[in-house]
C-alpha cells in the first residue's frame, strides 16, 4: 500500500504522516510512505488545501488531519 | 496556489459558478471571481468535479462550505455536485434574483453586484450555522 502525504512540511503535515503510519501499522498492512512537498505536484492531483492523504493514488482526505482510527478505516 | 494548513484557522470556503453560455452564467462567473479576489473564498473548478478528478472531489467533500452559483433553473452546477455525491453545498440561482436569462447579451456590473451581495448573505448564514 502506498501512502502519500501532500504538504509543505508544516506541523499538521507531519502529524498526518504520523497518524497515517500508525494507522497502517494498526491495520497490519505493508506500506510505503512518501511526502510530496512540491506544490505543482500537489495541485496536479487536484488538491488546493494541505495536508492531504493519498492512498494508492486515491485522495482520501484534504485540508485536515484525520485521527488514526479514521485513517485505518480509509485503508480498509 | 495550495493554501498551507498552518497559515490560518478560518473556514475553507470554495466557490463555484456554472460558467455557462448565457448572460446569467457570465454574471455568476464574474461574481465568483470578484468574491475570490475580495477574499470571500477560493474559486474552485466545477469542471474538475464533473470530470471526476479524485483530488478535486475530495477537496470539495472536505471543504467547510461549498457555495454553488447556477445561472438558471437548469441547475447544471448543482447537478454536477449531486451526481458526484457531494452534498455539503449551499446554493444560489441567478434567475431567482430577477435577472433574466438571455443569450448573446453581456451581463451588467449591477447584476454581478447583486449576485455578490446575495452570495455573501448565503455565506454569512452558513457560517452562522457552522459556528453555532
Amino acid at each position: 500500500m502506498k501512502l502519500q502525504i501532500l504538504g509543505t512540511g508544516c506541523p499538521k503535515c507531519r502529524k498526518l504522516a504520523e497518524n497515517a503510519e500508525a494507522a497502517a501499522k494498526a491495520a497490519g498492512v505493508e506500506y510505503t510512505i512518501e511526502k510530496v512537498t512540491d506544490l505543482n505536484a500537489i495541485m496536479a492531483m487536484g488538491v488546493i488545501m494541505t495536508p492531504a492523504l493519498v492512498v494508492d493514488g486515491q485522495v482520501k482526505a484534504v485540508g485536515k488531519v484525520p485521527d488514526v482510527e479514521s485513517i485505518r478505516k480509509m485503508l480498509a | 496556489m495550495a493554501d498551507c494548513c498552518c497559515s490560518k484557522d478560518k473556514k475553507t470556503i470554495l466557490l463555484y459558478a456554472c460558467s455557462g453560455g448565457a448572460n446569467v452564467a457570465e454574471a455568476a462567473d464574474l461574481a465568483v471571481r470578484e468574491m475570490m479576489f475580495a477574499g470571500d473564498g477560493s474559486m474552485f473548478c466545477l469542471a474538475g468535479i464533473g470530470a471526476g478528478i479524485d483530488g478535486m472531489r475530495q477537496t470539495a467533500r472536505d471543504a467547510d462550505i461549498n457555495l454553488v452559483i447556477d445561472g438558471c433553473p437548469v441547475d447544471c452546477a448543482t447537478k454536477v455536485f449531486d451526481k458526484a455525491g457531494i452534498d455539503n453545498y449551499a446554493y444560489l440561482r441567478v434567475t431567482d434574483l430577477g435577472i433574466e436569462k438571455t443569450k448573446g447579451v453581456r451581463c451588467t456590473k449591477e447584476q454581478v453586484a447583486a449576485i455578490v451581495a446575495k452570495a455573501r448573505e448565503v455565506l454569512a448564514d452558513k457560517l452562522k450555522g457552522c459556528c453555532s
